[in-house]
């Protein structure tokens, strides 16, 4: 049945979060209650990616994009825009520093500059309908790939689009594969690696919750490619949402004679099944990941035999992570030439020569635009920051961006015009990873973030070597001591000798990624780690041993009158002053929670 | 074989060695914590990085799991290896700053102060430093699954299941073997295994069942071998290099049909422990005379050193006669064999220290040949020999340096003064005492018992080795207590006593012996268990019994229980017996 108007609304994780379930429901009974129900279809969608303006809809077939919806919004929406036929001006995006509202989705900056392969059917198809899949054009790569084409052929239209690895690591997937097939064995394995575990990366989750048929058909292909029967895919507990729409994809392929045997009547069978990871960081990482499946400790071994040769149960395995998989259908379909037309490089000698396709990226921290985004491999970070990101929050200035999850490296705002690319952000120190992206601001304190970072993979180690077990614990012991106050000079010394070190010594990628925001601050920010060293002062104004705030008298009195605010929400009692007074801090009671800066209305209270 | 260079030296290696290996065949040292040759390697310590080149590329890589390849080039000294080996046992020095092996690395690697303090510092010496080598032991080879590492990161400890002692833990110790800084204890009390007989210390699953056995031949106790209980291990078949390690073996018992039986069991040891006063498995130090013989014996738990628990040589030893034998509270009689093997301990210790040697007897029982010339040459040797059963072992110290001893109390009855004698090594003379199954022993073959519980011979001057069963014989300790060449004697003359009826061909039976008369017999059974030589069995299917006539001495013991009067002598009926009295009286 057609309908006049589709609203697709978001329920992605985030959206779910902010009640978009019940802005659903809302829509569905106020279009009822008009009798529209006949007209105007709602329709759940995977993450849209805008997560900043979330709980969000998008009015198809117009593109009109509804943002921050609140349940008491729809009713005046619904007479507004499918009775009346007008757009409701309040609930259009209208981006930062600008007045006039963009109504459409096309338009809007942040969708306007991304490539869509992986996330092609985001916030256009109900991710639990396989139908709206396969009208979308899904599973025609996998019939291509068995009625027309051999094993052979398949790997190397993937070695000829110069896909890599998207996990982070970015080892080129046909030569993966082939190394894969070409080991004898009665069994081969498929892994699909769902256990995104950076803090504030949600590419993986999302990816699934919006197309789980993507990384299913992408499985079948590889599955095929390399001559393999069984499948995993190894997904954290975390992602409930992502989880039971893999389920139901899995369930309605298998319905349709996509997962089982005999698949399109050709002599190829393949079953997928899903472990759920418990949550370790460190399970991400491929051997740990398979001992964990395996049912042992999720701790990883020594790669000097590769797990295309002996992985899961000592039987050749190819493990691919999410986004690597959802690529596949789309290369098989359009061609390697048209994926490897994207992107950076040259990759018809060297696999290792340039990074084709696309990117996806959760773009986070002190960007307006936060959420997630596809961009084509060679972009710059400028324009992923002020042009998709919209800028840094509340007009202050760029610091750094940190690329590639908990491990990357921070760059600074001089390497902002490097393009993404994997041996690019390498150079610098930092590195593609997974896909995360944290912005931060000139209040950001570098050496405050870099402690964040380690402090989280140092938790995170498993502690089976000493290198990332006592070394990373040294480092952090360090950082600490420079953010309160108490670093040497030989501190910045022994930081590096210490973080060099465990880059060059550790067992797995975990210990020999997790110094890099450490050592890419040093190179970067040393003035910053000087000043908390030599003057104990934080520049970013975040170190909370290091600050003082303190009340200008003349704002205090003369625009605020003393309005006593602050001494009304000082937890500690430390603000001394009466109404229509100078207002001061008793630093000695002080317990520099911030909550005066944040209530002060006149901009009084300053950090030093 | 591939070649390789390794620190300037070419090397031909098999392919697929790893790194650490080829350079212990190059004569190169790479040092390790957490490598031993009977684990697969681990490669967390990573001080047995070293660096690689191929080519152009370099890079840094652990010996211990590197596969070499041909024509690669290994540093395992450059400045870098030698930079980042520093830094890790800065690392483990600044944790565990007390553990020897640690210590002893740091020294060898000249590591002095770490410059990073460690928060987790533990100041133990047997601090664990999480090599893993017990969990990939009780994993990988022992199979019993038992030991694993909880927490993550900094905070990773070797725990047993919910921090619990595990069931499926048998003990084997295979975890405590491999642990380099001991911080992994054995409870002996907790070892399912074979408790040890005759040695002292802890016994392995696989043993040589007596000390100086001929053919030296090692068993296998499967009940405590971890092989038998998860299918593990098998270190043993891979060290065996005549393949003689067979897990299928199984206990057998073989019936076997014989005409005669020579029964020669042995005796126990009395259990010194039933006379507190001495000490014996309460203070240390204090031995039965068959532990200080394994403590002698060369094969044996100290390898033939006399030594204390303390591992040092004893200043003194006292040598305590009869305990348990002549008297009354346990055996009245003499033991025979304690007083020269007494002397021989004596001369042994003269022999092997320079303790002074006491031995506190009742009476000097050297007879027999060439015994007495032994003991006179004792008291040349200077063993001082105090007449007086000692009345206890206490424990006090050394006069002089104060150092802990034992001290024997005693009545020298030669001086007629009481005396304390301090010693650092107290030997128990334990009496012979009768097998603990010895009854079961004697019922199965009915034999009789003599009032010291000995098996009773038919005639202790005419034949002391035959028995009042037909066909049954006697030898050595089983009888009474004697020494060796007396046993060997007893031995000799019941083999030729059952040699000569072989050698006859048959048996000559009794002319007195019992009989059923079918007719009467009502099937009571009554007669079945009486019979003290089992000479009659039940006929199931006549519901009567009968007399094996080989077996019957014909004592007349059913015939007198007899209720129906169907057992009567063969050829001594009552009829005939009235016929015979009728025939007097005429």
């Amino acid at each position: 049945m057609a309908y006049r108007t589709y609203l697709m609304v978001c329920a992605g994780t985030g959206c779910v979060a902010n009640q978009s379930m019940k802005i659903k429901d809302k829509l569905e009974s106020e279009i009822r209650k008009r009798g529209l129900q006949d007209e105007v279809s709602v329709v759940t969608t995977g993450c849209n990616g805008f997560c900043a303006v979330g709980p969000l809809m998008v009015v198809q077939p117009d593109g009109i994009f509804y943002q921050l919806l609140k349940e008491t919004d729809i009713p005046f929406l619904v007479e507004e825009h499918f009775v009346k036929g007008r757009l409701v001006k309040e609930l259009l995006y209208t981006p930062p520093r600008e007045k006039a509202p963009i109504p459409k989705m096309s338009d809007i900056p942040f969708f306007a500059d991304q490539t869509l392969i992986v996330l092609r059917n985001r916030g256009l198809i109900n991710p639990e309908n396989i139908d709206e899949y396969i009208a979308r054009g899904g599973y025609q790569a996998l019939a291509k790939v068995l009625t027309l084409m051999t094993p052979d052929q398949v790997i190397q239209e993937i070695k000829a689009s110069g896909l890599r690895g998207r996990g982070g690591g970015g080892f080129p997937t046909g030569i993966k594969w082939e190394t894969c097939k070409n080991v004898p064995s009665d069994t081969h394995y498929v892994i699909c690696n769902a256990d995104e575990g950076d803090p504030g990366a949600f590419m993986d989750r999302s990816t699934i919750e919006s197309d789980p048929h993507a990384v299913i058909e992408g499985m079948l292909i590889g599955a095929y490619a390399i001559g393999s029967r069984e499948g995993y895919v190894y997904i954290r507990n975390e992602y409930p949402i992502a989880l039971e729409r893999l389920q139901v994809a899995i369930k309605q392929a298998r319905e349709y004679g996509l997962l089982g045997q005999k698949i399109f009547n050709k002599d190829f069978d393949f079953e997928i099944r899903i472990v759920r990871g418990a949550g370790a960081f460190v399970c991400g990482e491929s051997t740990a990941l398979m001992a964990s499946i395996e049912g042992r400790p999720g701790e990883p071994r020594a790669k000097y035999v590769h797990t295309v040769e002996r992985g899961l149960w000592d039987k050749p395995t190819c493990l691919n992570n999410v986004e690597t998989w959802a690529n596949v259908p789309q290369i098989i379909e359009k061609g390697a030439g048209w994926f490897s037309s994207i992107g950076t490089g040259d990759v018809t000698s060297d696999a290792w020569g340039g990074s084709k396709g696309t990117k996806v990226f959760s773009l986070a921290g002190k960007v307006n635009n936060t959420g997630l985004i596809e961009v084509p491999m060679g972009i710059t970070l400028r324009k992923i920051i002020f042009d998709i990101g919209g800028g840094i929050k509340d007009g202050k200035k760029f610091k750094a961006v940190q690329t590639g999850g908990p491990s990357g490296g921070f760059i600074p705002e001089s390497l902002l015009d490097l393009p993404v690319d994997y041996e690019e952000l390498t150079k610098v120190g930092s590195m593609m990873g997974s896909g995360g992206m944290v912005v931060a601001d000139e209040n950001n304190c570098m050496v405050d973030m870099a402690k964040y970072f380690l402090a989280f993979t140092q938790a995170e180690s498993c502690g089976k070597c000493v290198p990332c077990r006592e070394g990373t614990k040294r480092m952090l012991d360090i950082l600490e001591k420079i953010t309160v106050g108490k670093g040497t000079e030989e501190d910045l010394v022994l930081l590096e000798e210490l973080s060099n070190m465990v880059v060059e010594s550790s067992l797995c990628a975990l210990g020999g990624s997790a110094p890099n925001p450490v050592l890419t601050t040093l190179k970067y920010f040393r003035e910053e780690y000087e000043a908390h060293v030599k003057d104990k002062h934080c520049p970013g104004h975040s170190c909370r041993e290091l600050i003082q705030y303190i009340i200008d008298p003349e704002l205090c009195l003369g625009k605020g009158h003393g309005c006593h605010v602050c001494a009304k929400n000082c937890p500690d009692g430390a603000i001394v002053g009466e109404t229509k007074q100078v207002h001061t801090i008793d630093v000695m009671k002080c317990g520099k929670c911030g909550i005066c800066y944040d209530v002060c209305k006149f901009d009084a209270i300053h950090i030093e | 074989m591939v070649t390789i260079n390794i620190d300037g030296k070419s090397v031909e290696v098999l392919e697929e060695t790893t790194i650490l290996k080829a350079a212990e065949q190059a004569g190169v040292w790479i040092p390790t914590m957490c490598h031993s040759e009977h684990l697969e390697p681990y490669g967390v310590c990573r001080l047995c990085s070293v660096e690689v080149v191929r080519g152009k590329r370099s890079r840094i890589v652990t010996a211990c799991n590197f596969p070499v390849r041909g024509g690669m080039t290994i540093h395992t000294n450059s400045k870098k290896v030698q930079w980042l080996r520093q830094v890790i046992m800065e690392l483990m020095l600044s944790r565990w700053p007390r553990v020897r092996v640690v210590k002893e690395m740091a020294e060898r690697l000249a590591v002095k102060e770490p410059r990073f303090p460690s928060l987790e510092r533990d100041e133990a010496e047997d601090a664990c430093i999480l090599c893993g080598m017990c969990v990939n032991m009780c994993n990988d080879v022992v199979k019993a699954g038992v030991l694993g590492f909880a927490h993550s990161g900094i905070k990773r400890e070797v725990v047993l299941p919910f921090d619990e002692r595990s069931d499926s833990c048998i003990v084997c110790g295979a975890c405590a073997h491999v642990c380099p800084t001991g911080h992994i204890k054995v409870i002996l009390e907790d070892y399912r295994g074979k408790k040890p007989e005759f040695t002292l210390g802890p016994k392995t699953p696989i043993y040589v069942p007596t000390l100086q056995a001929v053919p030296r031949v090692p068993v296998i106790d499967a009940e405590s071998c971890i092989h038998f209980e998860t299918g593990g291990c098998e270190i043993c078949a891979k060290v065996c290099e005549p393949n003689a390690i067979d897990y299928s073996m199984q206990d057998e018992i073989v019936e076997i049909e014989v005409g005669q039986v020579l029964v020669s069991t042995g005796f126990d040891l009395f259990d010194a422990s039933a006379m507190a006063q001495y000490g014996y498995g309460r203070l240390d130090n204090v031995y039965s005379s068959l532990e200080f013989e394994s403590i002698l014996n060369s094969t044996g738990p100290t390898g033939g050193k006399i030594v204390m628990k303390s591992g040092k040589e004893p200043k003194a030893v006292g040598i305590i006669h009869c305990i348990g034998s002549r008297d009354t509270n346990h055996h009245a009689y003499c033991s025979r064999v304690c007083c020269m093997y007494a002397l021989k301990f004596a001369h042994l210790v003269r022999d092997r220290t320079d303790a002074a040697i006491y031995q506190f007897y009742i009476d000097m029982r050297a007879f027999g040949k060439g015994y007495e010339e032994f003991y006179n040459r004792l008291l040349d040797e200077g063993v001082t020999m105090i007449r007086g059963k000692a009345a206890e072992v206490v424990e006090g110290c050394w006069q002089g340096n104060g150092e802990p001893s034992l001290k024997i109390r005693c009545e020298d009855t030669l001086i007629g003064k009481f005396r304390e004698v301090p010693v650092d090594m107290v030997v128990l003379c334990n009496a012979i005492e009768p097998r603990r199954d010895s009854d079961a022993v004697r019922r199965l073959f009915s034999i009789s018992k003599s009032p010291d519980g000995f098996f009773l011979e038919r005639h202790p001057k005419l034949d002391p080795t035959s028995t009042a069963t037909e066909g049954v014989f006697i030898a050595g300790c089983a009888q009474g207590p004697k020494d060796i060449p007396d046993t060997v004697a007893q031995a000799g003359s019941a083999a030729a006593r059952i040699l000569s009826v072989i050698a006859k061909g048959e048996v000559e039976i009794e002319p007195v012996r019992a009989m059923v008369q079918e007719e009467y017999c009502s099937g009571c059974k009554i007669c079945n268990n009486l019979c003290p030589y089992i000479a009659i069995e039940f006929l199931e299917e006549k519901k009567v019994s009968h007399v094996n006539e080989a077996l019957c001495k014909g004592c007349g013991t059913c015939v007198a229980a007899c209720p129906s009067s169907a057992m009567t002598g063969h050829g001594f009926t009552d009829a005939q017996i009235l016929a015979e009295l009728d025939g007097l009286m005429i």
